[in-house]
């Protein structure tokens, strides 16, 4: 992949007040690639997506977007970039159309092509009132809003909130499609599943500092399997103490054991043994994240 | 570049309201208009019998003498004298003194001062005696009468000048100024509160250029609204017989030159939108300034010594009298209050500029 940084943070803190939004954040996104933004609520995501697009006034750090300062040059960005807000409101009277059509020729785009095809694409009737819209029907207006000036980067906070999860699908179709013609894609979510499926590499943050930045596949080799065996006879716990095996617990001759790497060698030493049950399971994302959700360290 | 889309978008999310409310504007200026001669009417009712016949000076010299002096025409009779009643009200039930017999056309009445020092008000009438008939010449008062609301707006309103003067005065400011207050507060506060303000700063605008849009087309709508005032007072008056009073300019530019005004008006709403982003508390903010304004110019119209007061608001600045009456205009007024209008809305761009846009 092009190392290129499209989107680079340096140091950002945030504070509203006394209170901490985000401490001392760095992060890079590169040109091309889908970045999922994880963390658990009030961890400081949306307050690092506006500080990027200077929505708000950063109190500390430097974010720099296309090379440009994000405050010094907001426009020029701007000019660049489609956000989806995480809460946002439109016209209510107005028809979506008509917004669309605004928000479209403020960006300077005159072409309305890829407008028609996201709104087909996500089954959004643009001719109906704001107002009246669904709530889902409401998130793929913003959605649409994002994608339709064809820019370079789209920033999305919680961009399938409200939606079900067929026309989730087919945002991540169509993240991906973007993603593969070139553009840059910043998005926060809770949804581990989402990321995992959406996301080239993931950012965690907790308590308003981020925890890991990792790609999804290497975290997925990093997972482990949880192996639990029955064994016939009383076995040596020794026997497996070695690299690549953590946890284990022996409770008679019930032995449990992660294993995250040198599986052939574990497997030699249990097949030495009577075995009478045996399950083996790989971690999923989930239980991984709980751990930078909940114990703030480094994970496994 | 992308100049004035957000000032469309501010007429088409609110175009309903805004011609709602020309319309009432244009029924109220038509209504009022119209009103004019019964209004005249009532105000003529008021006089005192026969008042034109007699006239009365007061006189002062150590003393004071009201000379009364009158004329009478009695058809094919000969008056043999007259009579003079003094009392204390029109009504004269039970005059304060009488004096019969007075063969010439005037009579002088000595009074005192009162405990303030104040001349009293009497009334006197004057009757003719012709043969066993007493017929009334007329009535007149001591002190200078003036129509209640005269006394305040300082203004005819028997003159149609004087009706559109106080037009202006009472219902324009207040009325515009607090409508356009409320509608200047939500066009910025109701992105905050509905929530728009992230997609909208997510196009490349700045906040400048959208906080001068919302300006403009507010400032905009006003003028349109001020022009369309203008023609229809000109032809309301017109459809009076009227325009012999007043001419057609002078009324076109009362209401027109009254912008500058208004302009000031959505600035400084702005600015309290902009500042307090609840719209209630901006709104508050607006109509406080509007109101306190209006009061400080009816307190000054009306109290004796304290006219110099009206000079210290803005609605001062726009001197409709002057037009109406004198058809002159200060260009400096209007230029300074112009600059003012442009200096608020720059304090608003500054203090939005430095604030943090909330969700
Ligand atoms: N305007 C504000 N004033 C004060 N504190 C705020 C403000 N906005 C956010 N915060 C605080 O900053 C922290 C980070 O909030 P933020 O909205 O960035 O979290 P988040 O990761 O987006 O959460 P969520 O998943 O719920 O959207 C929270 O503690 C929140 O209470
Ligand atoms: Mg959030």
């Amino acid at each position: 992949m092009d190392k290129k940084p499209v989107l680079k943070i340096r140091g950002l803190t945030k504070k509203y007040g006394d209170v901490v939004g985000v401490k001392d954040l760095d992060l890079d996104v590169y040109l091309g690639e889908i970045m999922g933004f994880l963390g658990p609520n009030g961890a400081g995501k949306t307050t690092t997506i506006r500080c990027c697009l200077d929505l708000l006034q950063k109190t500390d750090g430097e974010v720099k977007i296309f090379g440009l300062d994000s405050h010094e040059n907001a426009i020029e960005i701007r000019k660049r970039t489609g956000y989806l807000p995480g809460d946002f409101g439109m016209y209510d009277d107005l028809k979506v159309k008509t917004i669309l059509n605004y928000l479209l020729s403020q960006s300077g785009v005159s072409d309305k092509t890829k407008m028609h095809e996201l709104s087909d694409r996500l089954e959004l009737d643009i001719g109906r009132r704001y107002g009246n819209l669904s709530k889902g029907n409401k998130q793929k207006v913003g959605i649409v809003q994002a994608f339709m000036a064809d820019q370079d980067l789209i920033i999305m906070d919680e961009p399938t909130s409200g939606l079900d999860p067929l026309m989730q699908k087919k945002c991540y179709e169509l993240f991906r499609e973007e993603r593969d013609n070139g553009k840059t894609i910043f998005m926060s979510s809770h949804i581990l599943a989402e990321v995992e499926e959406v996301c080239d590499r993931v950012a965690i943050i907790r308590n308003a500092r981020l925890q890991v930045v990792e790609k999804i596949d290497s975290l997925k080799d990093k997972m482990g399997k949880k192996l639990e065996i029955e064994f016939e006879n009383d076995v040596d716990p020794k026997l497996f103490t070695m690299e690549g095996v953590e946890d284990f617990n022996l409770d008679g001759r019930h032995a449990t054991m992660i294993v995250t790497s040198n599986l052939d060698e574990v497997i030699k030493r249990i097949s030495k043994q009577n075995v009478m049950n045996m399950s083996f399971e790989t971690f999923s994302l989930d239980q991984l994240f709980m751990t930078y959700y909940t114990s703030g360290g480094k994970g496994r | 570049m992308n100049i004035g889309k957000t000032m469309l978008m501010e007429l088409k999310n609110s175009w309903k309201g805004l011609t709602l409310f020309l319309i009432i504007v244009i029924l109220l200026i038509a209504g009022f208009v119209q009103a004019h001669p019964s209004i005249r009417e009532g105000f003529e009712e008021d006089k005192l019998d026969g008042e034109d016949n007699v006239e009365v000076k007061v006189r002062e010299d150590g003393e004071v003498t009201v000379d009364l002096s009158w004329t009478y025409w009695a058809e094919d009779k000969e008056v043999d004298d007259y009579t003079v009643l003094v009392g204390y009200s029109p009504s004269m039930i039970v005059p304060l003194n009488r004096e019969d017999g007075i063969e010439t056309t005037t009579f002088s009445y000595g009074l005192e001062r009162d405990d303030e020092g104040k001349i009293p008000e009497l009334y006197f009438a004057v009757i003719a005696n012709i043969g066993e008939d007493r017929e009334l010449v007329g009535m007149e008062t001591s002190f200078e009468r003036r129509d209640s609301l005269m006394e305040i707006w300082g203004v005819d309103m028997r003159d149609i000048r004087g009706m559109i003067s106080m037009l202006w005065d009472m219902w324009w400011v207040l009325l515009i100024g607090l409508y356009l207050g409320y509608i200047s507060v939500n066009s910025v506060s109701k992105d905050f509160e509905e929530r728009r303000m992230d997609v909208i700063f997510s196009t490349p605008i700045s906040k400048r250029q959208y906080l001068l849009e919302k300006f403009t087309a507010l400032a905009l709508y006003m003028l349109f609204l001020l022009t369309v005032s203008g023609l229809i007072m000109v032809a309301a008056v017109g459809s009076l017989g009227e325009l012999n009073s007043v001419s057609s300019t002078a009324l076109f530019l009362s209401s027109v030159l009254s912008w500058p005004i208004f302009l000031v008006i959505i600035a400084f709403s702005i600015l309290g939108a902009v500042y307090l982003e609840d719209s209630r508390k901006a709104i508050g903010f607006s109509f406080l300034i509007i109101l306190v304004q209006y009061g400080i110019n009816v307190v000054a119209g009306m109290a004796e010594g304290l006219e110099y007061l009206g000079s210290y608001t803005i609605i001062s600045y726009w001197d409709h009298e002057a037009i109406l009456f004198d058809e002159v205009h200060s260009v400096g007024n209007f230029v300074f209050i112009l600059f003012l209008a442009v200096l608020i809305i720059l304090g608003a761009i500054l203090i939005f500029e430095k604030k943090d846009i909330p969700v």
